[in-house]
């Protein structure tokens, strides 16, 4: 992949990237900052604007394609698979969960699910590593640890059995930027 | 440029309404034209046209004597050349100079004989034909430019020997005005070179501090955007108002302080924040040409306009063309580096505002009304070219597929 640079005086900056073949992404930088996106399928036809952005959004949308730019969507559950089925989760523990009000030894949670909790977000207080007798309360935060099969287990015994059964997983859409290139 | 013939005329609107007066006709002549497709600089002049002594004047009207507004419109010129300065740039000059070179003299060895040569047939004398050249010659980078973003020719490759040819126009342009401001003073040869030696000797003073000293003296003009934008205005008003003081081109002064400004870190910031200035005062020096203009001159010299027209819009697009062949642009593209390149428009009417202030009296009365129709015919040709240049492309057999 070739990156073409070159002046445009009284305007700006144009960078031309090679895609496939003859086609190029062609991104006008202006002066005042606006970005102007052009795409050209060869060498003979015209360019054919895609879209334009200011400059302050222009960054953003930039750091977004890069892979550099990562905004958590504020969701009921957030996992990090670890290596193999392993993975870490955060539930926030409904009014009428059975673990609400309850130690986690009496809720049983590691006998019943397979998996663990460690860690216990009270509002601003955390307790990493949870006693056994420690308490759990409605609308604290607890981190959960186990395969994904015991994860899921957890999070229907405690949390979706409370009725209100969100999945928010973030496997959210993230070929738009890239969807109008490819077209 | 100085006060003109008309500059005697008394008119009565007066300082801040005449302003307000000037610019709100523009800006509405402007928006009304701006409709219909027509570029805005042309509608800028008519909207001074109109409440001008020889227009709102003539019917009784209100109007607004030119003088009223000479300064700002000074200062509207100076500010065009400045932003020309800024943006200029010696090393990408010397860059592209192999391609652009080449194009650059096509560009100046076609048209600026055809301007010459209208001005001898139509009786303007050596110094008319060569002020005819330049109006002729000098495309219109602000319409130009306005167009390429517009239609996004900006992407496409024959943006670059149209840019690079409207750089090399500004150069031209800067040497050209210095020689012209120094001409049209007139005067017998003994007396006039001390003078013409004078001014170029100043512009080339200004020109090589531009060049050694900007770079240490930037960091004065401050760090804050005020500091910036007052400090920047005051140095290139002092060094241009110095530059007409000693009989030098001020427009080609404030080129130079550009050139300098330019060449330093703050090229990007001052940009930014003297843009919206110089589009203010622009606007007042367009409408002040309009205020100097006569519509029964200009009709008056309607033969002159219309064969100007016929002749120097060809020959632009072919020296375009042959521009961007030596750009090696397929022949559709080079077409289209042609008609890019038809517009004239604010350096046109800089030369005019100069032939106004000469002493021989059919100079100042036929070249300001000659540009300001040419301007009109040629900055909306010019457009048209550019928005219908598919069609003109098939008219000519040179669409590719």
């Amino acid at each position: 992949m070739t990156v073409y640079e070159s002046d445009l005086p009284g305007v700006g900056k144009k960078h031309e990237i090679e895609l496939h073949g003859d086609e190029r992404l062609v991104v006008v930088t202006h002066n005042t900052g606006k970005r102007e996106v052009f795409r050209r399928a060869d060498a003979d036809s015209d360019a054919e604007k895609l879209f334009e952005l200011p400059d302050g959004l222009a960054r953003t949308v930039g750091t977004v394609l890069e892979g550099a730019y990562f905004q958590p969507i504020a969701t009921e559950n957030i996992d990090t698979v670890l290596g193999g089925d392993a993975l870490i989760e955060w539930y926030e523990v409904p009014d009428d969960s059975e673990l609400a009000g309850e130690t986690i030894e009496a809720a049983d949670v590691r006998q019943r699910t397979g998996a663990s909790i460690i860690a216990v977000e009270h509002g601003d207080e955390v307790t990493p590593n949870p006693d056994p007798g420690a308490g759990v309360h409605a609308g604290d935060t607890v981190v959960v640890i186990g395969s994904r099969e015991e994860v899921d287990s957890f999070h229907a015994t405690f949390i979706a059995s409370a009725g209100d059964g969100d999945e928010g997983h973030r496997d959210d859409g993230g070929d738009d930027g890239a969807g109008t290139v490819r077209d | 440029m100085a006060v003109g013939p008309d500059a005697a005329v008394v008119g009565d609107l007066h300082g801040l309404l005449a302003l307000g007066v000037l610019i709100a006709a523009a800006t509405l002549v402007a928006a009304v034209g701006r409709r219909v497709g027509i570029p805005t600089v042309p509608l800028y002049v008519l909207g001074g046209v109109l409440v001008g002594p020889h227009v709102a004047g003539a019917v009784g009207l209100p109007s607004i004597a030119p003088a009223e507004v000479l300064t700002l419109a000074e200062v509207g010129v100076v500010l065009l050349l400045f932003f020309l300065g800024l943006e200029f740039s010696i090393d990408r000059l010397i860059d592209a100079r192999r391609k652009l070179s080449a194009a650059a003299a096509v560009d100046l060895f076609v048209n600026f004989p055809v301007g010459v040569a209208l001005g001898l047939l139509f009786g303007l004398g050596p110094l008319g034909a060569f002020l005819v050249g330049g109006i002729v010659y000098i495309s219109s980078s602000a319409v130009i430019t306005k167009s390429l973003v517009d239609l996004g020719w900006i992407a496409d490759p024959e943006a670059e020997p149209v840019l690079g040819t409207l750089v090399a126009e500004d150069l031209v342009i800067a040497v050209y005005l210095a020689l012209a401001v120094a001409l049209v003073a007139g005067g017998s040869p003994v007396d006039a070179l001390p003078r013409i030696a004078v001014a170029l000797g100043f512009l080339i003073a200004v020109a090589a501090a531009a060049q050694l000293l900007a770079p240490r003296l930037a960091p004065y003009l401050g760090t804050s955007d005020e500091d910036l934008v007052v400090r920047t205005l005051a140095v290139a008003l002092v060094v241009s108002g110095l530059a007409l003081a000693v009989g030098a081109s001020e427009a080609v002064a404030g080129f130079f302080v550009g050139v300098g400004v330019g060449a330093t870190p703050l090229h990007d910031r001052v940009a930014d924040r003297i843009a919206p200035l110089r589009d203010a005062f622009a606007v007042v020096f367009f409408a002040w040409v309009g205020l100097n203009t006569d519509p029964v001159a200009v009709a008056g010299v309607a033969a002159f306009v219309l064969a100007a027209a016929a002749l120097s819009g060809p020959t632009k697009v072919i020296s375009g063309a042959v521009g961007g062949r030596l750009y090696d642009l397929s022949p559709r593209r080079s077409l289209r580096t042609g008609l890019a390149l038809v517009a004239r428009g604010e350096f046109s009417l800089i030369i005019a505002a100069l032939a106004a202030t000469s002493p021989d009296p059919t100079i100042a009365r036929v070249i300001p009304a000659f540009a300001v129709g040419y301007v009109l015919v040629m900055a909306f040709a010019g457009t048209l070219a550019m928005s219908e240049a598919d069609r003109i492309e098939r008219l000519l057999g040179v669409a590719d597929g």
